[in-house]
């Protein structure tokens, strides 16, 4: 069946606490049954976001130092471990309801999925890697995190971070997902060309709605004004 | 009595691990209202109840990883409750009495072995923190026709603004009220004044205030309900208050040489033992002498009875961001500084991302509180029952002192004090113990017990 989704583009980097609000505020409408699905497509101002496996020595920087950066730091509520968000990567956040008896397992094989065929359209080959960690690899390197967090069992939160011209330098602060054995690429990395945040966003928003079975709708402006960074900071 | 399990959130899920209970034992619970928290490999997730009722039995504790399937809790449902039939209620043996015996009523039934050897029924925190559980049926809160499924959102609102919710005409999924449907009832003047303020003028008669509702917030204020964990702590610190008959005696410590060593000894004994060298390992050792010198002050009152372990098992009181836990370290008297130092950070650390075990915080026969790095300079603790006696380690400071032969030098003073339970024990040992560990601290080398 059809799901018919809410579609979420805002422009511009989006603060992250401004955008982890809405999330949860769309996903506990979207339990209530008040809303439909939603997607939102994003990029966020610099920010170290804190799974609920993260260990305090795998943030390299001090919080300090973080920010010295220019980067927030977020203790949040999904599950995994630390990860960078920031210009130059796609971030996506599906609202989905996974009705009364989840897979969360196919749930993750299916953003993993999407993701795969995006590079594939790209011309690179990403796989997963069972063995490490969920998420997208090429080789041992991992271009895309994913962690996720079900509201009430049911309705999907958070989701994942593709690198396109991530500035890589910015996982220097952190041992990226708690993996000290593998490293980070992006995109452009792969391909040897700048591949932006612009390029990959109608791929990726078409390979979710094939492998979700999703059909778009504009989200109400009303709605869209959550993500919009304020006028006066 | 409806089993809890732990849920299946996918083929190749196979367990998961409790992160948190909601909910303490006792508590009612709305259907599908969030009842714990779990984490897998792959997603984390709050988990809803299936039906009302209440929590009458946690079997899982938090921090415990177990297969799919696995029991975690039994919940009993209202219908279970419902007084249908006389006697319904008691006929249920997992269904508390409704008794005022206040913590005496929420001691689980196999504490009915010999009390003595578990000394565990006062710990704060873990699974054995003694919540009276809610008397059943009367606590529960009217929430209007059974058969309307409502989800909490909904109940919030309507609570705020004071809808009766009976009265409500839904047009969700089955006729369900929404969200949308409660703020409709609102916007056309149909709420109630339920969560607002009490009017100003005073009421004419009342002695007592009425029970309210909920606490009604002023303006620049705000309102939260106490965390499960907060009312565990506040139970026991004012059940301890008015059990003992607390007397407090302070010691000043010359501790000059200990910091003089810590500065030498803190690189390398990182290095070699993972961990950092704080004061308070010496002070559990020469505590832990001092405890088998006077063995009273490691006793416990059971009835009328006292009871003398002869294993020291010593508690640490750690703070962490829910609130405030002593986990034990067991057998600290057989126990070298480093032993010591790499429990405490062990405990400390595991306590702050609660993945103690419940034996870890429950059996101290003494306890450690060690306000000093927050820069304290002298407390009164309150005792943890059931100890006799409580032991706070305040900030050490430079300060003129007095020497032999009246010359007046700087030194790294400490002040060390214990609160004491005068029911049993007499200020003659408690301030001979108290000089016991001073005179440990002040004479004792570590540095061999430290192995630098």
């Amino acid at each position: 069946m059809t799901r018919r989704t809410w579609l979420f583009e805002p422009a511009g980097a989006v603060p992250y606490t401004g955008a982890n609000d809405a999330m949860h505020d769309l996903a506990a409408r979207r339990l209530d049954e008040e809303i439909p699905d939603s997607l939102i497509l994003l990029e966020h101002s610099p920010v170290f976001t804190a799974g609920r496996r993260a260990k305090p020595e795998h943030l390299v920087w001090s919080e300090q130092e973080a920010v010295a950066h220019g980067a927030e730091v977020h203790h949040i509520d999904r599950g995994g471990s630390f990860t960078f968000h920031g210009p130059g990567q796609l971030v996506g956040y599906p609202i989905l309801h996974l009705g009364a008896r989840p897979d969360a397992a196919a749930y993750l094989r299916s953003l993993e999925e999407a993701v795969i065929r995006t590079g594939a359209e790209l011309g690179v080959e990403l796989h997963r890697r069972d063995d490490v960690q969920t998420g997208v690899f090429a080789g041992d390197d991992k271009v895309c995190a994913i962690g996720v967090r079900l509201m009430r069992t049911r309705v999907t939160l958070h989701g994942f971070a593709i690198n396109c011209d991530t500035d890589l330098s910015w996982f220097g602060g952190i041992v990226a997902c708690g993996l000290p054995d593998n490293g980070v690429t992006s995109l452009s990395a792969l391909t040897g060309r700048e591949v932006t945040v612009r390029e990959v966003r109608p791929i990726v928003r078409r390979a979710l709605a094939e492998v979700f079975d999703l059909a778009y709708d504009a989200a109400p402006e009303q709605e869209l004004d959550r993500f919009r960074a304020p006028l006066v900071a | 009595m409806t089993s809890i399990q732990m849920p299946q959130l996918g083929e190749t899920i196979i367990e998961g691990t409790v992160l948190k209970w909601l909910k303490a034992e006792g508590e009612t619970v709305e259907r599908d209202e969030p009842l714990f928290e779990i984490s897998t490999d792959k997603v984390d997730t709050e988990v809803p109840s299936p039906v009302a009722g209440t929590l009458t039995k946690i079997i899982v504790a938090e921090g415990q990883t177990v297969p799919v399937g696995t029991e975690l809790a039994e919940v009993a449902s209202d219908e279970d409750a419902a007084p249908t039939t006389a006697g319904a209620a008691s006929s249920d043996p997992a269904t508390p009495a409704p008794d005022d015996g206040g913590q005496a009523a929420a001691e689980p039934a196999q504490d009915a072995r010999d009390p003595a050897s578990d000394p565990a029924r006062d710990q704060v925190g873990g699974a054995a923190a003694a919540v009276p559980p809610a008397a059943p049926a009367a606590a529960m809160p009217d929430r209007g026709p059974r058969s309307q499924i409502l989800s909490p959102l909904v109940r919030r609102l309507a609570q705020e603004h004071g809808v009766d919710l009976s009265t409500v005409a839904g047009t969700g999924t089955g006729g369900r009220i929404t969200k949308h449907d409660v703020m409709a009832v609102v916007a056309s003047g149909g709420g109630g004044t339920a969560a607002a303020p009490a009017p100003a003028a005073p009421a004419p008669v009342p002695v007592v205030a009425p029970p309210s509702v909920g606490a009604a917030a002023a303006q620049g204020e705000t309102v939260e309900p106490m965390s499960h964990i907060r009312k565990a702590i506040a139970s026991h610190m004012l059940a301890s208050v008015n059990e003992t008959a607390r007397a407090w005696t302070m010691v000043e410590v010359n501790v000059d040489h200990l910091v003089k060593l810590r500065e030498r000894a803190k690189d390398a004994f990182l290095a070699a033992n993972g961990v950092k060298l704080t004061y308070l390992p010496f002070v559990v050792r020469a505590t832990v002498d001092a405890l088998a010198a006077y063995p009273p002050v490691n006793s416990r009152i059971v009835g009328e009875d006292i009871v003398t372990p002869r294993a020291v098992h010593m508690g640490i009181a750690v703070s962490y961001d829910a609130g405030l836990i002593v986990p034990v370290i067991r057998n600290a008297d057989v126990m070298n500084s480093v032993g010591i130092a790499r429990a405490i950070a062990d405990l400390a650390a595991r306590a702050r991302s609660r993945q103690l075990q419940p034996d870890e915080v429950q059996g101290a026969t003494f306890t450690i509180t060690n306000p000093g790095p927050y820069g304290s300079l002298i407390s009164v603790p309150i005792i943890n029952q059931p100890n006799v006696g409580i032991l706070s380690l305040d900030s050490i400071q430079r300060r003129p002192v007095v020497l032999e032969g009246d010359a007046i030098a700087v030194r790294s003073m400490v002040y060390i004090s214990m609160s004491w339970d005068h029911r049993l024990i007499d200020g003659e040992i408690a301030t001979r113990f108290l000089g016991r560990v001073k005179q440990n601290l002040e004479s004792w080398d570590f540095a061999e017990d430290l192995g630098v």
